[in-house]
Protein backbone atom coordinates (compact mmCIF):
# COMPACT_ATOMS: atom_id res chain seq x y z
CA UNK A 1 0.00 0.00 0.00
CA UNK A 2 2.95 2.18 -0.22
CA UNK A 3 1.63 3.75 -3.33
CA UNK A 4 -0.79 5.74 -1.06
CA UNK A 5 1.37 7.96 0.73
CA UNK A 6 1.98 10.10 -2.59
CA UNK A 7 -1.30 11.46 -2.62
CA UNK A 8 -1.27 13.70 0.08
CA UNK A 9 -3.13 17.00 -0.93
CA UNK A 10 -1.86 19.15 1.33
CA UNK A 11 1.70 21.01 0.98
CA UNK A 12 3.08 21.46 4.49
CA UNK A 13 5.72 24.25 2.74
CA UNK A 14 2.29 26.42 0.83
CA UNK A 15 1.29 28.82 3.01
CA UNK A 16 -2.97 28.40 3.11
CA UNK A 17 -5.19 31.62 4.52
CA UNK A 18 -7.65 30.71 7.13
CA UNK A 19 -10.09 32.74 9.04
CA UNK A 20 -10.05 33.03 12.29
CA UNK A 21 -13.00 35.21 12.50
CA UNK A 22 -11.27 38.16 14.55
CA UNK A 23 -9.71 35.56 16.87
CA UNK A 24 -6.37 36.36 14.76
CA UNK A 25 -5.98 40.22 15.18
CA UNK A 26 -2.72 40.58 13.63
CA UNK A 27 -0.28 39.57 10.70
CA UNK A 28 2.08 38.28 12.64
CA UNK A 29 -0.27 35.97 14.99
CA UNK A 30 -1.83 34.74 11.53
CA UNK A 31 1.68 33.79 10.39
CA UNK A 32 1.91 31.89 13.83
CA UNK A 33 -1.18 29.67 13.47
CA UNK A 34 -0.63 28.92 9.93
CA UNK A 35 3.33 27.55 11.22
CA UNK A 36 0.78 25.44 13.85
CA UNK A 37 -0.83 24.02 10.94
CA UNK A 38 2.27 23.13 8.93
CA UNK A 39 3.56 21.45 12.19
CA UNK A 40 0.42 19.34 12.78
CA UNK A 41 0.49 18.18 9.10
CA UNK A 42 3.96 17.18 9.36
CA UNK A 43 3.49 15.22 12.56
CA UNK A 44 0.34 13.47 10.92
CA UNK A 45 2.17 12.86 8.24
CA UNK A 46 5.41 11.49 10.07
CA UNK A 47 3.38 9.58 11.66
CA UNK A 48 1.63 8.13 8.73
CA UNK A 49 4.76 7.12 6.74
CA UNK A 50 6.00 5.47 9.67
CA UNK A 51 2.87 3.49 10.00
CA UNK A 52 3.12 2.28 6.38
CA UNK A 53 6.33 1.43 7.08
CA UNK A 54 5.43 -0.99 9.75
CA UNK A 55 3.15 -2.78 7.44
CA UNK A 56 5.28 -2.85 4.90
CA UNK A 57 8.07 -4.47 7.13
CA UNK A 58 5.50 -6.94 8.18
CA UNK A 59 4.46 -7.62 4.73
CA UNK A 60 8.15 -8.02 3.74
CA UNK A 61 9.08 -10.68 6.56
CA UNK A 62 5.87 -12.18 6.38
CA UNK A 63 6.65 -13.15 2.68
CA UNK A 64 10.67 -14.34 3.94
CA UNK A 65 11.34 -17.65 3.57
CA UNK A 66 11.25 -20.15 6.50
CA UNK A 67 9.61 -17.46 8.86
CA UNK A 68 10.91 -18.17 12.00
CA UNK A 69 8.06 -17.59 15.56
CA UNK A 70 10.52 -15.15 16.23
CA UNK A 71 9.62 -13.19 12.75
CA UNK A 72 5.89 -14.23 13.02
CA UNK A 73 5.78 -12.23 16.45
CA UNK A 74 7.64 -9.40 14.96
CA UNK A 75 4.80 -9.55 11.36
CA UNK A 76 2.05 -9.74 14.40
CA UNK A 77 3.42 -6.68 16.34
CA UNK A 78 4.26 -4.82 13.61
CA UNK A 79 0.87 -4.86 12.37
CA UNK A 80 -0.53 -4.40 15.57
CA UNK A 81 1.93 -0.97 15.68
CA UNK A 82 0.75 0.64 13.22
CA UNK A 83 -3.16 0.19 13.77
CA UNK A 84 -2.42 2.06 16.87
CA UNK A 85 -0.25 4.91 15.12
CA UNK A 86 -3.34 5.08 12.55
CA UNK A 87 -5.62 4.81 15.19
CA UNK A 88 -3.83 7.89 17.18
CA UNK A 89 -3.49 10.20 14.35
CA UNK A 90 -7.37 9.55 13.47
CA UNK A 91 -8.35 10.27 16.86
CA UNK A 92 -6.02 12.59 18.53
CA UNK A 93 -4.14 14.87 15.12
CA UNK A 94 -6.10 14.82 12.30
CA UNK A 95 -9.09 16.52 13.78
CA UNK A 96 -6.79 19.25 14.66
CA UNK A 97 -6.01 20.01 10.91
CA UNK A 98 -7.98 23.33 10.11
CA UNK A 99 -8.18 22.15 6.21
CA UNK A 100 -9.57 18.67 5.93
CA UNK A 101 -8.66 16.06 4.11
CA UNK A 102 -10.09 16.19 1.04
CA UNK A 103 -12.37 13.18 -0.10
CA UNK A 104 -10.93 9.69 -0.67
CA UNK A 105 -7.38 11.27 0.08
CA UNK A 106 -5.04 9.26 3.08
CA UNK A 107 -6.14 11.40 5.86
CA UNK A 108 -9.69 11.36 5.37
CA UNK A 109 -11.11 9.35 8.03
CA UNK A 110 -12.59 6.42 6.20
CA UNK A 111 -9.41 5.49 4.48
CA UNK A 112 -7.49 5.94 7.76
CA UNK A 113 -10.21 3.60 9.83
CA UNK A 114 -9.96 1.00 6.62
CA UNK A 115 -6.03 1.23 7.19
CA UNK A 116 -6.67 0.12 11.02
CA UNK A 117 -8.94 -2.65 10.48
CA UNK A 118 -6.65 -3.90 7.78
CA UNK A 119 -3.82 -3.93 10.26
CA UNK A 120 -5.81 -5.83 12.52
CA UNK A 121 -7.36 -8.23 10.25
CA UNK A 122 -3.70 -9.04 8.54
CA UNK A 123 -2.10 -9.49 12.08
CA UNK A 124 -4.83 -11.96 13.05
CA UNK A 125 -4.20 -13.80 9.58
CA UNK A 126 -0.67 -14.72 11.68
CA UNK A 127 -2.80 -16.34 14.39
CA UNK A 128 -5.00 -18.48 12.09
CA UNK A 129 -1.33 -19.73 10.89
CA UNK A 130 -0.35 -20.41 13.93
CA UNK A 131 -3.23 -21.92 15.46
CA UNK A 132 -3.12 -23.80 12.49
CA UNK A 133 -0.01 -25.07 12.70
CA UNK A 134 0.33 -25.87 16.69
CA UNK A 135 -3.75 -28.01 15.77
CA UNK A 136 -5.42 -25.75 17.76
CA UNK A 137 -9.19 -26.82 18.19
CA UNK A 138 -11.20 -26.30 14.89
CA UNK A 139 -13.93 -24.25 16.59
CA UNK A 140 -11.25 -21.83 17.75
CA UNK A 141 -9.91 -21.51 13.97
CA UNK A 142 -13.26 -21.19 12.71
CA UNK A 143 -14.49 -18.34 15.01
CA UNK A 144 -10.99 -16.48 14.05
CA UNK A 145 -11.39 -16.62 10.78
CA UNK A 146 -14.99 -16.14 10.75
CA UNK A 147 -13.93 -12.69 12.51
CA UNK A 148 -11.03 -11.75 10.20
CA UNK A 149 -13.47 -12.10 7.70
CA UNK A 150 -15.76 -10.00 9.29
CA UNK A 151 -12.92 -7.70 9.59
CA UNK A 152 -12.14 -7.25 5.85
CA UNK A 153 -15.67 -6.66 5.40
CA UNK A 154 -16.13 -4.08 7.39
CA UNK A 155 -12.59 -2.48 5.91
CA UNK A 156 -14.18 -2.69 2.96
CA UNK A 157 -17.77 -1.13 3.66
CA UNK A 158 -15.68 1.94 5.03
CA UNK A 159 -14.00 2.51 1.54
CA UNK A 160 -17.60 1.45 -0.65
CA UNK A 161 -18.64 5.27 -0.74
CA UNK A 162 -15.61 6.62 -2.29
CA UNK A 163 -14.96 6.60 -5.78
CA UNK A 164 -14.04 3.74 -7.14
CA UNK A 165 -10.27 5.44 -9.09
CA UNK A 166 -9.01 5.62 -5.67
CA UNK A 167 -10.60 2.45 -3.83
CA UNK A 168 -11.27 -0.38 -6.76
CA UNK A 169 -8.44 -2.10 -6.41
CA UNK A 170 -8.11 -2.24 -2.27
CA UNK A 171 -11.14 -2.95 -2.31
CA UNK A 172 -10.87 -6.02 -4.98
CA UNK A 173 -7.99 -7.44 -2.52
CA UNK A 174 -10.78 -6.76 1.12
CA UNK A 175 -13.58 -8.62 -0.75
CA UNK A 176 -11.15 -11.27 -1.47
CA UNK A 177 -10.08 -11.64 1.72
CA UNK A 178 -13.16 -11.79 3.25
CA UNK A 179 -14.50 -14.63 1.22
CA UNK A 180 -11.16 -16.89 2.01
CA UNK A 181 -11.61 -15.92 5.46
CA UNK A 182 -15.35 -16.95 5.61
CA UNK A 183 -14.49 -20.39 3.63
CA UNK A 184 -11.71 -20.99 5.96
CA UNK A 185 -14.46 -20.32 8.97
CA UNK A 186 -16.92 -22.75 7.19
CA UNK A 187 -14.15 -25.27 6.47
CA UNK A 188 -13.48 -25.69 10.37
CA UNK A 189 -16.68 -24.92 11.19
CA UNK A 190 -17.83 -28.16 9.55
CA UNK A 191 -14.79 -30.26 11.04
CA UNK A 192 -16.78 -29.01 14.37
CA UNK A 193 -19.71 -30.61 13.07
CA UNK A 194 -18.42 -33.85 12.32
CA UNK A 195 -16.75 -34.03 15.41
CA UNK A 196 -20.59 -34.27 17.02
CA UNK A 197 -21.53 -35.93 14.59
CA UNK A 198 -23.58 -33.91 12.40
CA UNK A 199 -22.01 -35.13 9.20
CA UNK A 200 -25.11 -33.90 6.96
CA UNK A 201 -24.79 -30.08 8.36
CA UNK A 202 -20.96 -30.89 8.00
CA UNK A 203 -21.02 -31.71 4.32
CA UNK A 204 -23.36 -28.77 3.74
CA UNK A 205 -20.81 -26.01 5.92
CA UNK A 206 -17.84 -27.39 3.30
CA UNK A 207 -20.22 -26.95 0.31
CA UNK A 208 -20.23 -23.55 1.25
CA UNK A 209 -16.65 -23.33 1.90
CA UNK A 210 -16.14 -24.88 -2.05
CA UNK A 211 -18.40 -22.27 -2.97
CA UNK A 212 -16.70 -19.22 -1.10
CA UNK A 213 -13.27 -20.60 -1.97
CA UNK A 214 -13.99 -20.37 -6.05
CA UNK A 215 -15.25 -16.87 -5.49
CA UNK A 216 -12.33 -15.63 -3.98
CA UNK A 217 -10.31 -17.23 -6.45
CA UNK A 218 -12.51 -15.73 -9.43
CA UNK A 219 -11.57 -12.50 -6.76
CA UNK A 220 -7.93 -12.94 -7.28
CA UNK A 221 -8.29 -12.96 -11.38
CA UNK A 222 -10.17 -9.64 -11.07
CA UNK A 223 -7.65 -8.28 -8.68
CA UNK A 224 -5.15 -8.83 -11.14
CA UNK A 225 -6.97 -7.60 -13.84
CA UNK A 226 -8.19 -4.64 -11.94
CA UNK A 227 -5.78 -1.40 -12.43
CA UNK A 228 -4.55 0.88 -9.80
CA UNK A 229 -1.61 0.76 -7.28
CA UNK A 230 -0.50 -2.24 -5.67
CA UNK A 231 1.24 -5.93 -6.51
CA UNK A 232 0.57 -7.73 -10.03
CA UNK A 233 0.99 -11.01 -7.95
CA UNK A 234 -1.53 -13.61 -8.15
CA UNK A 235 -2.42 -14.23 -4.72
CA UNK A 236 -4.42 -17.50 -6.10
CA UNK A 237 -0.87 -19.07 -7.24
CA UNK A 238 0.41 -18.89 -3.70
CA UNK A 239 0.49 -21.73 -1.42
CA UNK A 240 -1.70 -20.21 1.32
CA UNK A 241 -3.73 -19.74 -0.96
CA UNK A 242 -4.16 -23.24 -2.88
CA UNK A 243 -3.73 -24.98 0.77
CA UNK A 244 -7.12 -23.70 1.84
CA UNK A 245 -8.52 -25.42 -1.65
CA UNK A 246 -7.01 -28.56 -0.88
CA UNK A 247 -8.43 -28.97 2.73
CA UNK A 248 -11.84 -27.78 1.77
CA UNK A 249 -11.77 -30.70 -1.11
CA UNK A 250 -10.20 -33.33 1.52
CA UNK A 251 -12.52 -32.59 4.22
CA UNK A 252 -15.70 -32.79 2.40
CA UNK A 253 -14.74 -36.16 0.24
CA UNK A 254 -13.95 -37.37 4.08
CA UNK A 255 -17.37 -36.16 4.94
CA UNK A 256 -19.03 -37.47 2.17
CA UNK A 257 -17.52 -41.28 2.95
CA UNK A 258 -18.34 -40.86 6.43
CA UNK A 259 -22.12 -39.98 5.57
CA UNK A 260 -22.13 -42.95 3.12
CA UNK A 261 -20.85 -45.03 5.48
CA UNK A 262 -22.26 -44.29 8.97
CA UNK A 263 -24.22 -41.64 9.47
CA UNK A 264 -26.76 -41.26 6.41
CA UNK A 265 -27.50 -38.00 7.10
CA UNK A 266 -29.60 -35.59 4.89
CA UNK A 267 -28.21 -32.59 3.79
CA UNK A 268 -29.26 -29.65 4.83
CA UNK A 269 -30.61 -26.79 1.73
CA UNK A 270 -29.48 -24.16 3.54
CA UNK A 271 -25.72 -23.67 5.03
CA UNK A 272 -25.42 -23.38 8.55
CA UNK A 273 -25.24 -19.72 10.06
CA UNK A 274 -22.01 -18.72 11.17
CA UNK A 275 -22.37 -17.30 14.41
CA UNK A 276 -19.23 -17.84 15.69
CA UNK A 277 -17.40 -15.60 18.62
CA UNK A 278 -13.75 -15.94 19.01
CA UNK A 279 -12.27 -16.39 22.41
CA UNK A 280 -8.96 -16.17 21.52
CA UNK A 281 -6.29 -14.07 19.29
CA UNK A 282 -8.78 -10.99 18.32
CA UNK A 283 -6.16 -8.59 17.84
CA UNK A 284 -6.16 -4.89 19.28
CA UNK A 285 -3.61 -1.76 18.18
CA UNK A 286 -1.27 -1.36 20.31
CA UNK A 287 -1.88 1.97 22.05
CA UNK A 288 0.49 5.42 20.63
CA UNK A 289 1.42 8.53 21.91
CA UNK A 290 3.90 10.49 20.57
CA UNK A 291 6.57 11.15 22.82
CA UNK A 292 6.55 14.56 24.60
CA UNK A 293 8.53 17.36 23.82
CA UNK A 294 12.21 17.62 24.49
CA UNK A 295 12.21 19.54 28.10
CA UNK A 296 14.93 22.13 26.16
CA UNK A 297 11.98 23.62 24.23
CA UNK A 298 11.14 26.24 26.97
CA UNK A 299 9.44 29.21 26.22
CA UNK A 300 12.74 30.74 26.23
CA UNK A 301 14.72 28.97 23.57
CA UNK A 302 11.16 29.63 21.26
CA UNK A 303 11.99 33.35 21.75
CA UNK A 304 15.49 32.68 20.77
CA UNK A 305 14.12 31.93 17.04
CA UNK A 306 14.21 35.13 15.34
CA UNK A 307 12.83 34.69 11.80
CA UNK A 308 13.57 37.91 10.82
CA UNK A 309 17.31 37.02 10.82
CA UNK A 310 16.43 34.08 7.79
CA UNK A 311 18.51 34.40 5.09
CA UNK A 312 16.75 36.98 2.60
CA UNK A 313 16.67 34.67 -0.64
CA UNK A 314 14.43 32.17 1.79
CA UNK A 315 11.06 33.74 -0.18
CA UNK A 316 7.91 32.47 1.22
CA UNK A 317 6.63 32.40 -2.52
CA UNK A 318 5.89 28.18 -2.94
CA UNK A 319 7.69 26.48 -5.65
CA UNK A 320 5.76 25.54 -8.29
CA UNK A 321 4.23 21.81 -7.89
CA UNK A 322 6.71 19.27 -8.99
CA UNK A 323 4.54 16.04 -9.89
CA UNK A 324 5.39 12.91 -7.97
CA UNK A 325 6.14 9.67 -9.68
CA UNK A 326 5.13 6.65 -8.17
CA UNK A 327 7.68 4.56 -6.38
CA UNK A 328 7.78 0.98 -8.34
CA UNK A 329 7.22 -1.22 -5.86
CA UNK A 330 8.73 -4.88 -6.43
CA UNK A 331 6.63 -7.84 -5.46
CA UNK A 332 7.33 -10.39 -3.08
CA UNK A 333 7.31 -13.57 -3.94
CA UNK A 334 7.06 -16.24 -0.99
CA UNK A 335 8.45 -19.08 -2.57
CA UNK A 336 7.57 -21.43 0.74
CA UNK A 337 4.29 -21.49 2.56
CA UNK A 338 5.07 -18.92 4.90
CA UNK A 339 1.21 -19.33 6.48
CA UNK A 340 -0.37 -16.03 5.31
CA UNK A 341 0.09 -13.66 2.62
CA UNK A 342 -0.63 -9.57 3.52
CA UNK A 343 -0.46 -6.51 1.42
CA UNK B 1 8.42 8.51 17.10
CA UNK B 2 10.13 5.81 19.87
CA UNK B 3 8.70 2.40 19.62
CA UNK B 4 5.80 1.90 21.79
CA UNK B 5 7.36 -1.21 24.54
CA UNK B 6 5.59 -4.45 23.75
CA UNK B 7 4.45 -7.00 26.27
CA UNK B 8 7.62 -8.12 28.12
CA UNK B 9 6.47 -11.70 28.49
CA UNK B 10 5.32 -14.45 26.39
CA UNK B 11 2.53 -14.85 28.72
CA UNK B 12 -0.53 -13.63 29.27
CA UNK B 13 -3.80 -15.05 31.73
CA UNK B 14 -7.10 -14.72 29.87
CA UNK B 15 -10.24 -15.87 31.95
CA UNK B 16 -7.92 -18.25 33.69
CA UNK B 17 -6.01 -19.56 30.59
CA UNK B 18 -2.72 -18.90 29.95
CA UNK B 19 -1.94 -17.55 26.29
CA UNK B 20 1.01 -16.83 24.06
CA UNK B 21 1.74 -13.41 22.53
CA UNK B 22 -0.89 -13.94 19.99
CA UNK B 23 -3.41 -14.46 22.69
CA UNK B 24 -3.71 -18.51 21.62
CA UNK B 25 -4.13 -20.61 24.64
CA UNK B 26 -0.50 -22.13 25.49
CA UNK B 27 -1.57 -25.51 25.20
CA UNK B 28 -3.97 -26.39 22.16
CA UNK B 29 -7.02 -27.87 23.15
CA UNK B 30 -7.82 -29.84 19.90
Amino acid sequence: MTHWFHRNPLKATAPVSFNYYGVVTGPSASKICNAQQDAVFELISMGFNVALWYTKYASRLAGKENITEDEAKEVHRSLKIAAGIFKHLKESHIPKLITPAEKGRDLESRLIEAYVIQCQAEAQEVTIARAIELKHAPGLIAALAYETANFYQKADHTLSSLEPAYSAKWRKYLHLKMCFYTAYAYCYHGETLLASDKCGEAIRSLQEAEKLYAKAEALCKEYGETKGPGPTVKPSGHLFFRKLGNLVKNTLEKCQRENGFIYFQKIPTEAPQLELKANYGLVEPIPFEFPPASAQWTPETLAAFDLTKRPKDDSTKPKPEEEVKPVKEPDIKPQKDTGCYIS
Amino acid sequence: PAIPEGVPTDTKNKDGVLVDEFGLPQIPAS
